[in-house]
């Protein structure tokens, strides 16, 4: 499903593209799923799964938020960048077939995000919205790829460092983060 | 009722020409909203022509097909709006006073003709990957704008495009809103919106004095994931 959407987009693809592809049958596919739509939808959670099982992976073992958020962020568009259907299925096709899916993102990244920023139970400030910081990101992101060009993504670290950590730390601190991460992309 | 002296004489075509013009307007203006009623891939020719009023011979001397006529209808919304963006943010005043002035020109925008504002930001990305490009530049034309009219004393926000964080915190936002439908509430995000798009230039204590000018007490101003 995310290589033929990747490939036709979600519209132009059909379900025998997905079983060929897949190498399993028409039955097994009805077997498993309601439609294409509801093939599509479990596609889409396991591509955001996947990205999640990546960053959280990165961001282990670093004391400091800042410096988790900044090896997430890094690992993040890392991911993306290899595989660029991941990307471009979450970030082109799946907002055209349902526009709701932004939100779900933003409900997704940001309690994880302020997970990090929580010390003793208190919640962290929030100086910017971090849904809309996580829109902005998404946005970045999706320019880049439906762009073609995904190689570029790790370039975006710095302003993605920015937006994950203004929202929790504060535009002063989340820029000298992006700086640091900006010197980390240049060499 | 005719006035014969106001009219251009004979077959003339200086009226042939607005006849169409006001054809292919119904046409985009029709095509915008059947899209945002019912979705792209449930828009037909049929749909488009029932709502406009004209007939189908016209539509297809002036649109290729459907597609077309739905790329020509958000093309021209966003020229629309675009417009609306710059003559604001050419205006008069402070640097973040014009800033405030575009946001609340873009924010009534949308308010003001909720369909037309799903069309342009929601529906019209079901068109498929052509509209990707297109929504970038779109993006870009407003970045553009933006960045045109920067004041020379704003602090260097190295290596951040803030130019760019900012446009992309105003659509987001007003993405999240049409798509929910609760385009009426746009206005009321003025104060909010400012403050989040002033950030990446000025940081917060700046942008909150500058967004919340004359707007009651700051107290109120606790941003909601």
């Amino acid at each position: 499903m995310v290589t033929s959407c990747a490939e036709k987009t979600y519209a132009g693809t059909t379900i025998a593209d997905v079983v060929s592809r897949a190498t399993v049958s028409r039955t097994t596919f009805y077997k498993l799923f309601n439609d294409k739509r509801d093939c599509f939808d479990a596609a889409a959670d396991l591509c955001v799964d996947r990205i999640a099982a990546t960053v959280a992976a990165a961001a282990a073992g670093h004391e400091s938020p800042a410096e988790a958020t900044r090896r997430g962020a890094a690992a993040m568009l890392e991911l993306l960048a290899g595989e660029p259907e991941l990307a471009l299925v979450l970030s082109g096709d799946a907002v055209g077939v349902d526009p709701g899916l932004v939100e779900r993102y933003s409900d997704f990244t940001v309690p994880a995000l302020e997970g990090l920023w929580e010390r003793d139970g208190m919640p962290p400030p929030k100086h910017l919205s971090p849904g809309l910081a996580c829109g902005r990101a998404q946005l970045l992101i999706f320019h880049q790829v439906t762009a073609g060009h995904p190689e570029r993504l790790p370039s975006l670290l710095p302003d993605i460092v920015y937006l994950a950590i203004a929202p929790f730390a504060g535009h002063d601190e989340a820029l000298r983060q992006a700086r640091a991460a900006g010197a980390e992309v240049a060499t | 009722m005719t006035d014969a002296a106001a009219l251009p004489r004979g077959r003339h075509g200086l009226s042939r020409e607005a006849v169409t013009r006001s054809q292919r307007e119904r046409l985009l203006d029709a095509a915008a909203r059947v899209t945002a009623a019912r979705g792209f891939e449930a828009t037909t020719v049929a749909d488009i022509l029932a709502e406009a009023g004209v007939g189908r011979e016209t539509f297809y001397q002036l649109f290729e097909d459907r597609r077309a006529c739905i790329l020509a209808a958000h093309q021209e919304l966003l020229d629309d709006l675009v417009g609306h963006v710059r003559i604001a943010y050419e205006g008069p005043g402070e640097w973040a006073d014009r800033c405030r002035a575009t946001l609340r020109v873009l924010l009534e925008w949308f308010a003001a003709d909720p369909p037309l504002g799903r069309f342009l930001l929601v529906e019209a990305a079901a068109v498929g990957p052509e509209f990707h490009a297109i929504f970038q530049a779109g993006f870009d034309r407003f970045v553009a704008v933006i960045d045109a009219g920067l004041d020379d004393d704003l602090p260097d926000p190295q290596p951040l495009p803030a130019t760019s964080l900012a446009v992309g915190a105003a659509i987001s936002r007003v993405y999240g809103e049409v798509a929910a439908g609760r385009t009426e509430h746009l206005p009321a995000l003025l104060p909010q919106l400012t403050y989040e798009t002033l950030v990446p230039f000025l940081g917060e204590a700046a942008a909150r004095e500058a967004a919340y000018a004359g707007v009651g007490r700051a107290g109120k101003l606790s941003p909601r994931g």
